[in-house]
């Protein structure tokens, strides 16, 4: 098993030492002069190890939030547009920066354009809508859409907070948005947000149960809900040893395809992508619970859209398909290239299919995902006490 | 202590809680604002606008919406029971087939309730 590039933690504490140095080396330089002695034991106070400490905590984040709100999701948008247009049999966005070219450029820098054109445009407040409601839900929908990123690890070592209880933590905090939508829904006192708000709250009630159902039966066989120890797990459980043998691990995947199943379809709604898009469908709602935002407002929510995109791919790589497991490339590019191949994967479902009604998401989800998810749990239970019997 | 392992994740919900706000204030350094009654009337696609939207109505899908209470408790329940399942399995079975009657009545209840609600199966 190969090894990990980046040890978050490492690195932001020798960045923090590094600039602490510099910064203590100025401090005592003025210091010595007669008037400023004062600053001797700021510079002190600096060098003290909790002060250290907080200084790398925050390099950390920074480092995490440019690395995944920053990066990746400008990688995702684009990749999407480029995807969705040539599934359509079209190009996409081709924009450069050379006036002389504008067929066969990337259009990479099309997302950036669109933000810069988003941050100038007013802010429009309908003189109906409850003004504190309706600017706190986006703010609530982005900050725990953020919050995720603390505790999804990139590899063993590229992690901000390695806590007992991650995989808990990251789901609630990721199942917050359904309120966020509702309470947007309605502060805006318009009939369009209204419906689109209530369709996301029915919407929510009916696959958020078999995603808990499919990770119980993850936790089931890992008997962890600390990520990081649930993809270890998942190189080390002695099913399928054949596989094991090259390489491939034991990934959740074949012992819980249908686990898989379930989550995939889970993840689609949460993200409210196409077969299940109907809290925003422009069809029958306008924008759904969007009508009313405009400027930066809209452009956050609309662009954080692939944010929790990015989070459920990397969910499903962690449950499901061993993480950053993977012979001979380090860590953390298996688990990007994994991230990025489940990507692939729900671009091409949500682009092939159409969307599905209100009253078919309840049945689907009440009446077949549920019953599939208990059945699951006993599948994996099934496999534990295989295991423990030594059968397999 | 099992608590430190949770510092650096209240520094991240500090940021994570400020960042939109940030976003914010740096919008509305950059853009302009010039507010005129036809803006700020809500969106109807072009009609002039008609009675309030936030009325009383009928929710239809209440009963799910209480299953899913009973449902999101009981998966907590559930979480806790398979976080510790290995450990069982050196044990007697008597927790074991105390859960598997547990999901059993919710699975025969569940079943019942979806039968008994048939307002708008296709």
């Amino acid at each position: 098993m190969s090894g990990h590039l980046v040890d978050l933690f490492g690195g932001s504490n020798a960045i923090a030492v590094f600039l602490i140095t510099i910064i203590n080396f100025i401090l005592r330089g003025i210091g010595s002069l007669p008037l400023f002695g004062f600053l001797n034991p700021l510079a002190d106070w600096l060098g003290t190890e909790p002060v250290v400490t907080s200084i790398a905590w925050l390099i950390a984040i920074t480092i995490m939030i440019t690395w995944a709100a920053a990066l990746h999701l400008l990688t995702f948008i684009w990749l999407e547009r480029k995807l969705v247009a040539r599934l359509q049999d079209r190009r996409g966005p081709m924009i450069t920066l050379r006036k002389d070219r504008y067929i066969g450029g990337t259009g990479y820098l099309q997302q950036i354009a669109d933000a810069l054109k988003l941050i100038q445009k007013e802010n429009i407040t309908p003189k109906a809508a409850d003004p504190w409601m309706f600017h706190i839900a986006p703010a609530f929908l982005i900050s725990t859409t953020i919050v995720v990123l603390v505790a999804l690890p990139f590899s063993e070592g590229f992690v901000v907070a390695n806590v007992p209880a991650g995989l808990l933590f990251i789901l609630a905090a990721f199942s917050l948005a359904p309120l966020a939508i509702l309470l947007a829904g309605w502060a805006q006192n318009n009939k369009y947000a209204m419906i689109g708000g209530m369709r996301a709250a029915a919407m929510m009630m009916s696959y958020e149960i078999p995603m808990i159902l499919a990770v119980i039966a993850v936790v089931v066989l890992a008997g962890s809900l600390n990520p990081i120890e649930i993809v270890n797990q998942q190189s080390q459980l002695s099913i399928l040893a054949p596989l094991a043998a090259i390489g491939i691990a034991n990934w959740y995947i074949i012992p819980q395809f249908l686990g898989f199943f379930i989550f995939l379809l889970a993840m689609l709604a949460e993200q409210e992508r196409i077969p299940f898009d109907f809290p925003e469908a422009e069809e029958e709602v306008v924008h759904g619970w969007l009508v009313e935002y405009g400027g930066m407002r809209f452009g956050m929510v609309y662009g954080f859209k692939w944010l929790r995109t990015f989070v459920a791919a990397a969910l499903v790589a962690l449950l499901f398909l061993g993480g950053w497991h993977g012979p001979v490339l380090p860590q953390e590019i298996w688990f990007i290239l994994k991230i990025y191949f489940v990507f692939f994967i729900f671009i091409w479902i949500s682009w092939s299919v159409p969307r599905i009604r209100i009253d078919q998401i309840l049945n689907i989800g009440w009446r077949k995902l549920i019953p599939l998810g208990l059945f699951n749990i006993f599948l994996a239970v099934l496999v534990v006490h295989a295991n423990a019997q030594g059968w397999i | 202590m099992v608590l430190e392992a949770y510092y650096p994740v209240a520094i991240f919900v500090l940021i994570a809680i400020s960042f939109p706000f940030m976003t914010y204030l740096a919008t509305r350094l950059l853009r302009e604002d010039n507010p005129t009654p036809l803006k700020q009337t809500t969106y109807e696609c072009g009609e002039v606008p008609e009675g309030e939207a936030n009325v009383q109505f009928n929710f239809q899908y209440y009963l799910f919406a209480i299953m899913f209470i009973v449902f999101d408790v009981a998966a907590i329940f559930i979480i806790l029971f398979a976080l510790i399942y290995r450990d069982f399995l050196a044990l007697d079975s008597l927790a074991m087939t105390m859960m598997a009657f547990f999901i059993l009545i919710m699975t025969a209840a569940t079943l019942y309730s979806l039968k008994k609600e048939e307002v708008y199966t296709v």
